[in-house]
């Protein structure tokens, strides 16, 4: 997990980027470079576009940086060149990407099943069926690359931008604020599509979990 | 607590993500954190949901391969030179 950096620490940065700092520069793209190109592929048609999208977007960071002032974190003002640049290449490419295939349909849905709760009388919404209990896992097992596995597959399968909110905030630590101004989307979304990833997440855990206690593999 | 302040166990699953982000209203908050206090199901996701995000936290942060990195690397100095 990288650290949020402060605006002083972003501002040298920035400057050290524009004297051409490779050692700086490096640092950013092994930050940022996984990122950026899943971000870029959601808006253009193939891996190959998405990486003249990354290439096009730091050319326009490094010509840009003088702009830079502060006022958002250095990371997340990359980003919005990256967005800006894959959608201007997406609109080019005549692709229409619209937002409900980026953040998936379900955002509207509840995220537990119905079923799992009273649907009528006086308890109507109190549980009807409690959630399989996987607290008390030994440290061990929780933080075992299996578990792990189960956690990345999770997220591999989520639709890309609930995806990419919840990478950026709870494997990279970003803020909500960085995410929502770095992907272009409100503060109302980035909530849901968080909340919508980790419980997925959660869910996947339950499922690996319980399916272990039973005995399958 | 007056009645109509109460929120049931559906809802309350859908802002927990929110409530460990410190990111619902203050009434909302309270709410929450009394329904919690007297709800083993609630609770019970509370805990698992923390677990999960304390558990992604711990995912390795990937990196760009040799080649792409080269790549850019290669632009960033080309930029340089001008």
């Amino acid at each position: 997990m990288s650290l949020p950096r402060t605006t002083t620490d972003d501002l040298a940065l920035a400057e050290r980027l524009r004297a051409g700092d490779e050692t700086a520069f490096m640092m950013l793209v092994d930050e940022l470079g996984p990122s950026m190109r899943r971000v870029a592929r959601m808006y253009v048609s193939t891996d190959a576009v998405a990486d003249e999208v990354v290439q096009e977007a730091w050319l326009g960071v490094v010509k840009g940086l003088g702009g830079f002032e502060g006022r958002s974190t250095l990371r997340t003002w990359i980003f919005r060149i990256l967005v800006n640049t894959a959608k201007t290449r997406g609109q080019r490419e005549r692709r229409s990407v619209p937002f409900s295939s980026l953040a998936g349909d379900d955002l509207d849905s509840p995220s537990f099943d119905p079923a799992m709760f009273v649907s009528s009388g006086d308890s109507e919404g109190a549980w009807s069926t409690l959630p399989f209990d996987w607290r008390g896992m030994p440290e061990e097992r929780a933080e075992a690359t299996e578990t792990l596995h189960v956690v990345e597959g999770a997220i591999a399968t989520l639709p890309p931008m609930q995806a990419e909110v919840i990478r950026l905030r709870d494997v990279l630590g970003w803020s909500s604020e960085e995410v929502r101004n770095a992907l272009d989307i409100s503060e109302t979304n980035q909530r849901v599509l968080l909340h919508r990833a980790r419980a997925k997440v959660r869910g996947a855990l339950e499922r690996y979990y319980r399916g272990e206690s039973e005995g399958m593999p | 607590m007056s009645v109509e302040a109460s929120i049931s166990c559906r809802e309350v699953v859908e802002l927990l993500s929110d409530y460990l982000d410190g990111a619902l209203p203050e009434p909302e908050r309270v709410r929450v954190d009394e329904h919690v206090a007297g709800c083993d199901g609630c609770t019970l996701v509370l805990d698992e949901l923390r677990e999960t995000i304390r558990l992604t936290g711990m995912l390795t942060v990937e990196h760009l391969n040799d080649a792409q990195r080269a790549t850019l690397l290669d632009a960033f100095r080309d930029w340089k030179t001008g």
